[in-house]
């Protein structure tokens, strides 16, 4: 092998590793999964696993939020889709809902899960025409999500306990 | 140097250091970017290596070579300084009265090697003395009094230093790969050390 193709090897080699660290740092992938999920995404080819989101949707209607989003992870381990996102965070929202109180840290979840659904929309704007559901969007959910973290006085309101849940 | 060497072995290595010494295992796994302090120490080293004859930056990039040769050198120069900014984020606790200690004991150590002037041998192993003990006083003496298990007595020691030291001294719970990983990322950077083109007519080497 010629000199000048070593270092042009050599070369081609050290750009795009430094791009992949560029890449790592700026996105902060939490596993292998994220990293190789991210990447596809970044080049349009990402897809979830249809089945398991099916299936994901399946218990979360059946109220087996926990198993629902199990599914939801095998669906989408990068946490590249939006839609299974927005479900991920719904069953946050459902588990955590309260008639007395909410689970703060199964909202707090819900609310990241919103964000990356949020984060991930084309446009930031996502539209779930589901009949089981009462909010149709992450905003909706998201802001639904903050008001149960929130600490003020509405929470004495003696006629919060005729909510329900969305 | 030979080109593989200079165009892959050096450059490739380099970036892993680059990429593996800002990683963090906590809780959540986290990429550390080099801190500002950093890039200065880091800067301050490529000076003392080249004051010492282990970094000859004439044998990477000159008039002589062909622009894809000083291209490699080029890349081999910007490597170093992005490894050896995270090489020091890597050694340096994160918080509180230990990372104003060891920016502080970093600094001195660089000016000292610079000032002494030693040769390339000295230097190398003046430098794997530095982050050896940086690393050991990190990730085996602070992590074990970051810890929050043992015994009674340990505990009580603890309070007592924290009281001494304004609650300043532990730091976040590091998983134990995190020690591993530093290791190997440490151990690589000290062999790119060496393995940098050193000064041709070998000044300072037998001084």
């Amino acid at each position: 092998m010629s000199e000048s193709a070593v270092r042009t090897a050599g070369l081609a080699a050290s750009i795009c590793y430094a791009a992949l660290i560029v890449w790592v740092y700026a996105h902060q992938p939490q596993s292998l999964a994220e990293v190789s999920g991210g990447l596809t995404a970044s080049i349009g080819a990402y897809q979830i696993d249809q089945a398991a989101f099916d299936e994901g949707l399946r218990l979360f209607r059946g109220d087996q939020f926990e198993a629902a989003r199990a599914a939801f992870e095998r669906a989408d381990p990068a946490h590249k889709d939006a839609r299974t996102q927005f479900y991920i965070a719904y069953s946050f929202y459902r588990e955590g809902w309260g008639r007395f109180y909410d689970d703060d840290r199964l909202f707090a979840l819900g609310v990241e899960a919103a964000d990356r659904a949020i984060a991930l929309a084309p446009h930031g704007t996502l539209r779930e025409d589901d009949p089981d559901l009462m909010m149709h969007t992450p905003d909706e959910l998201r802001a639904e999500l903050q008001a149960g973290l929130r600490n003020d006085s509405s929470d004495m309101n003696p006629l919060a306990v005729l909510r329900k849940r969305k | 140097m030979t080109a593989a060497r200079e165009a892959a072995y050096l450059p490739l290595a380099f970036l892993t250091v680059a990429l593996l010494g800002g990683v963090r295992i906590g809780s959540h796994m986290a990429l550390v970017p080099p801190s500002l302090y950093s890039l200065i120490l880091s800067l301050m080293l490529l000076g003392v290596l080249i004051n010492a004859g282990a970094l000859a930056p004439e044998r990477l990039m000159n008039a002589r070579r062909s622009g894809l040769a000083n291209m490699s050198g080029f890349v081999v120069l910007l490597t170093l300084f992005f490894a050896s900014a995270q090489a020091f984020t890597l050694v340096t606790p994160e918080s509180g009265l230990p990372h104003l200690i060891v920016c502080v004991f970093l600094l001195t150590l660089l000016l000292n090697t610079l000032a002494a002037g030693a040769d390339r041998v000295r230097t190398l192993r003046s430098l794997l003395v530095v982050f050896g003990s940086a690393f050991i006083l990190k990730f085996i003496v602070l992590a074990a009094l970051s810890e929050q298990t043992g015994g009674r007595l340990k505990r009580m020691l603890l309070v007592l230093l924290e009281g001494v030291t304004l609650g300043t001294l532990t730091q976040d719970v590091l998983h134990p790969a995190t020690g591993y990983l530093a290791f190997f990322t440490l151990a690589l950077f000290l062999g790119g050390l060496a393995m940098l083109p050193g000064g041709h007519d070998g000044r300072k080497e037998k001084a």
